[in-house]
């Protein structure tokens, strides 16, 4: 019976003003649209609204560009990657079906659908693009317009699939990495094992080390790994363990574990080197934290549950029998660097499903190395799978949107009017918010709780005492 | 905390304001003027009323010229980066009000506005609001007028739209809604300009006024400190003195932006938003303290139709407390005038005007000099009442007041988010600490020293309820005394 709605995609649609000044010439501005259904009418008079809200604000001159407009039934979210390039994302708010059969009535959920956790949608949908095929401007520089077009067509749509709205939250802001902690032997073990890669394999520009979802080690800036860690582990990754578990290239019907070492393989590039005739497809990647973009064949090699992220430059030629040697050179130390890795693991990880029902879910991140850790989400997959309640998270965000005004460190407590609490501490550049289901607990006790879990989860990092 | 509960310091059964939330729309406007009226039998003649002008407003406005400082002005960084704009233009995009600049010169701008609204409109759907950084522009659409606020000032889209909603209520209260509508009706070009002469300048101070008095965040009003034996002293001198004068609606007494009394009609209660436009009213009209005036006024959240008919003066020259005898008779100034002379009288023989003298020259006091060293400053508000009280400033605010109001209004957002309100909000950080506690009876907002523990805030808030708690009579109006 319930005709309640999530959030929805309306539209997606990248302009730029500059191509179509004239009166009608006004398509020639949109590089690419979504819908394909909307016609040419109305996707000219969508960008003229934003073309018209994008001169009205700047006559104000706010601190930064429009980022969004709310009406009564969607929302609009602006990010101006590049100049004059606009992307914008529309979504239409949930509604919620209100009152009785007689007199029902649509409310649109305004504030269910917050700004800093779409923007963050947003800017993740230009990233992903920027990594496989540059700026745009770099597009347009080295072929022409009708080049970018077609690739954000064929990206773009392929990626708007892949959005999970419903299921954005204050992890979308954060977007940031989950690291496998581990014992000084253990981590120097994968670090050895990296720079003897390196230094056989010259061509290699960076490496990162991947144990399931967990980095353990990666050679180059935060800034670029989290665009490529969120696409290994929401993309690449998933796709190779449904082939593995499949039956795939793992050798499921081994004698022993010892009889089979040869664990391995390329899970781009040559997959499958008995049988491969050339070296398949490798990704190209750019990154940019080095100011400007520089290209690389992004080659990942996995063993067991450890991915190898070799970001290989793009000017190397690669044969297969440069990936033949260089399997036999990784395969045998990988694996007994990932049984390891599995064996300290089995001793210290707690999975999230097997803490008690009510004990307090906390989010943890660190601004600094892009480090967060959740036990209020199930798993890292978006779907939606938590542990406390999503009104809870809504709060997260909207405590995290008001970080600003708080200065470098504060502590915020609240009470819902359902009775649960949630917590937001921040301090150098760290944050930590926790959600507390405990009915009659007193703004005493939830203190008091807090303290015990800084101590216990928090041990050695650093928060402003308040 | 619980046991504290029980404690709602300030509560009444009856209470002489209407008390609702503060952000409701002000959709629902009520009709009790043709009640009071048709309740006295009285026919008057309802076309009159329409006809009624704002050239009783004593203040012409000043001349509006236009030169080419103006048109640097509207161009410069300086008018852009303002703190907060507001416009107000009607639905077919003519200039009404312009919070700084000359309207004329913004007309292209104007026109902007009302394009992005009607656009948006085309598609059965309405606009709220834009965000740009530290910049919101908030649109409030109540036909026939549009009103646009442009803010830097951190307050909540909620906020804004609730000081747009004033502004509108002002300019209604200036004319009416019915009338309002009726121009546009006639003529969608019309220049509302023509009719709003003087109103600018009541806008104006409305919007500062809007920004730096917790009343209108908390949609409630203060009262003047008073013993309640001077409180009902008082009461009963208006009582007395006014009760054969028929159709008197109400009848307040004001000072300093607090309320001394209001004495009202059986059945009719005030809005605490209508009561912030009197308030406003006589804040910004200094001419009121020279002579008795007598000025229409509608009371939007009372009856939007029509107008009351309002007797103003200031009680006495050595008692600078303001009286507003609000009546739905046009022709009863000399009636009200003598009524005024008979409570005066009266308030002097029984010495109020000194107690209220007394008060006024006294400040509250600060949270030190109650007791209460670990509290900078608090807002208590009883809901069932729509009053509040607030003790003295004290350093820090005394020089970062602004401050102290941004903070409020955080917390009073946050609590009163739509779809996610809370109960309780406890938040510290390098300059101060903040308990904001929403319960049924009451919302209180309370600011502490940064380094406070939680054990001794929670212990604070429980002895100062205690403490309002035995001040009850004398911070708030408890009794709703009726003609």
């Amino acid at each position: 019976m319930s005709k309640n709605k999530d959030v929805e995609l309306k539209n997606f649609f990248i302009f730029n003003s500059l191509y179509g000044p004239k009166e009608g010439e006004e398509l020639k501005k949109i590089l690419y649209y979504y819908p394909i259904s909307d016609n040419a009418d109305v996707q000219i008079k969508n960008v003229g609204l934003v073309e018209g809200i994008i001169q009205f604000t700047g006559t104000f001159k706010p601190s930064t560009p429009v980022n969004s407009l709310h009406t009564q039934k969607m929302r609009q979210l602006y990010f101006q990657p590049e100049k004059n390039m606009w992307i914008v994302l529309t979504l239409t708010l949930p509604t919620e079906v209100k009152g009785k059969d007689s007199s029902t009535q649509i409310e649109y959920l305004e504030d269910d659908v917050q700004d800093n956790v779409y923007e963050a949608v947003l800017k993740q949908a230009y990233y992903t693009y920027r990594l496989f095929w540059g700026t745009f401007e770099h597009t347009i520089e080295n072929h022409d317009v009708g080049t970018l077009k077609t690739r954000l067509e064929s990206f773009y749509k392929a990626y708007l699939k892949t959005l999970k709205l419903g299921h954005a939250d204050i992890l979308n802001v954060f977007h940031g990495i989950q690291y496998l902690p581990l014992d000084k032997l253990t981590f120097l073990k994968v670090q050895c094992f990296i720079n003897s890669l390196e230094c056989e394999y010259p061509e290699i520009a960076y490496t990162a080390f991947l144990y399931n979802d967990h980095l353990i080690w990666s050679g180059f800036e935060p800034k670029d790994m989290k665009i490529v860690y969120q696409y290994l582990i929401g993309t690449l990754l998933p796709a190779n363990m449904e082939a593995e578990l499949q039956g795939g290239s793992m050798p499921r019907n081994s004698v022993s574990p010892f009889a089979a070492l040869h664990h391995g393989r390329f899970i781009t590039g040559p997959t499958n080197l008995k049988t491969a005739k050339n070296v398949g497809k490798i990704p190209k990647v750019y990154l940019f934290a080095s100011g400007k973009a520089e290209s690389y064949n992004l080659v990942v090699y996995r063993a067991l549950s450890a991915s190898v992220c070799l970001f290989m430059r793009a000017d190397k030629e690669l044969s297969l029998q440069y990936f033949k040697d260089m399997d036999e050179f990784i395969s045998p130390k990988l694996t007994a660097i990932v049984s390891d890795i599995s064996e300290y693991c089995s001793k210290q990880v707690i999975t999230p499903s097997n803490v008690p029902e009510n004990a307090p879910r906390f989010i943890y991140f660190n601004k600094l190395n892009l480090a967060y850790k959740s036990t209020a989400h199930l798993d890292n997959k978006q779907t939606g799978n938590i542990a406390c309640t999503k009104e809870s998270l809504k709060i997260m965000a909207d405590l995290n949107n008001k970080r600003s005004l708080l200065g470098h460190s504060s502590e915020t407590i609240v009470k819902t009017m359902n009775d649960y609490w949630v917590v937001a501490k921040n301090s150098n550049s760290r944050e930590f918010y926790v959600a507390l289901q405990q009915k009659n607990a007193s703004l005493i006790d939830i203190s008091e709780e807090i303290k015990k879990l800084c101590d216990t989860e928090l041990k050695g990092i650093f928060f402003h005492p308040l | 905390m619980s046991s504290n509960l029980e404690v709602e310091p300030g509560a009444a059964s009856e209470s002489v304001l209407v008390t609702t939330d503060s952000f409701d729309n002000f959709d629902h406007m009520s009709s009790s003027l043709e009640e009071i009226k048709n309740l006295n039998a009285l026919a008057e003649n309802d076309s009159n009323v329409e006809n009624s002008n704002v050239e009783n407003f004593d203040e012409i406005s000043e001349n509006l010229s236009i030169n080419n400082e103006e048109d640097d002005f509207v161009q410069s960084k300086e008018w852009a980066c303002k703190n907060k704009h507001v416009f107000v233009l009607s639905m077919a995009g003519k200039p009404i009000y312009s919070r700084y600049g000359n309207e004329d010169k913004l007309a292209w701008l104007f026109g902007v506005m009302q394009t992005l609204v009607s656009f948006v409109q085309s598609n059965e759907d309405t606009i709220r609001s834009i965000h740009a950084g530290d910049t919101k522009f908030v649109f409030l659409i109540k036909k026939p007028l549009i009103l646009v606020a442009v803010s830097r000032t951190q307050e909540s889209v909620n906020q804004l739209c609730s000081q747009l909603n004033y502004v509108f209520n002002q300019i209604a209260s200036v004319l009416t809604l019915t009338r309002l509508n009726k121009i546009y009706e006639q003529r969608q070009n019309y220049d509302l300009r023509r009719l709003l002469a003087g109103v600018e300048r009541l806008i104006d101070h409305l919007l500062d006024f809007s920004e730096k008095e917790p009343s209108f965040t908390l949609g409630a009003v203060q009262c003047l400190s008073l013993a309640s034996s001077v409180r009902d002293n008082i009461s009963s001198a208006i009582v007395g003195a006014c009760s054969k004068i028929k159709n008197l609606v109400f009848a307040i007494l004001l000072a300093n932006n607090k309320l001394i009394t209001l004495v009202r009609m059986k059945k009719y209660c005030l809005h605490p938003a209508d009561l912030h436009l009197i308030f406003n009213l006589v804040q910004a009209s200094e001419s009121l303290k020279t002579a008795e005036s007598w000025t229409p006024l509608c009371l939007p959240r009372f009856d939007a139709s029509g107008f009351l008919y309002g007797h103003v003066s200031y009680l006495a020259e050595d008692c600078q407390a303001c009286l507003l005898l609000l009546t739905v008779e046009r022709d009863v100034f000399f009636a009200l005038s003598e009524a005024k002379q008979r409570i005066v009288e009266k308030l002097r023989r029984s010495n109020c005007l000194e107690a209220i003298n007394e008060s006024l020259s006294a400040k509250e006091e600060t949270c030190i000099v109650a007791g209460f060293p670990e509290l900078r400053h608090y807002l208590y508000k009883c809901k069932s009442t729509a009053q509040f009280y607030q003790p003295s400033l004290t350093p820090p605010y005394t020089k970062y007041n602004e401050r102290l109001t941004k903070l409020y209004k955080r917390a009073h957002n946050l609590l009163h988010c739509s779809t996610r309100p809370l109960k309780l909000l406890f938040e510290k950080n390098s300059d101060e600490a903040i308990l904001a506690w929403d319960t049924r009876g009451f919302e209180l907002y309370v600011v502490f020293e940064p380094l406070i523990d939680t054990n001794s805030a929670i212990n604070s808030v429980g002895r100062l309820l205690n403490w309002i708690k035995k001040r009850e009579e004398k911070l708030f109006h408890l009794n709703a005394p009726t003609f």
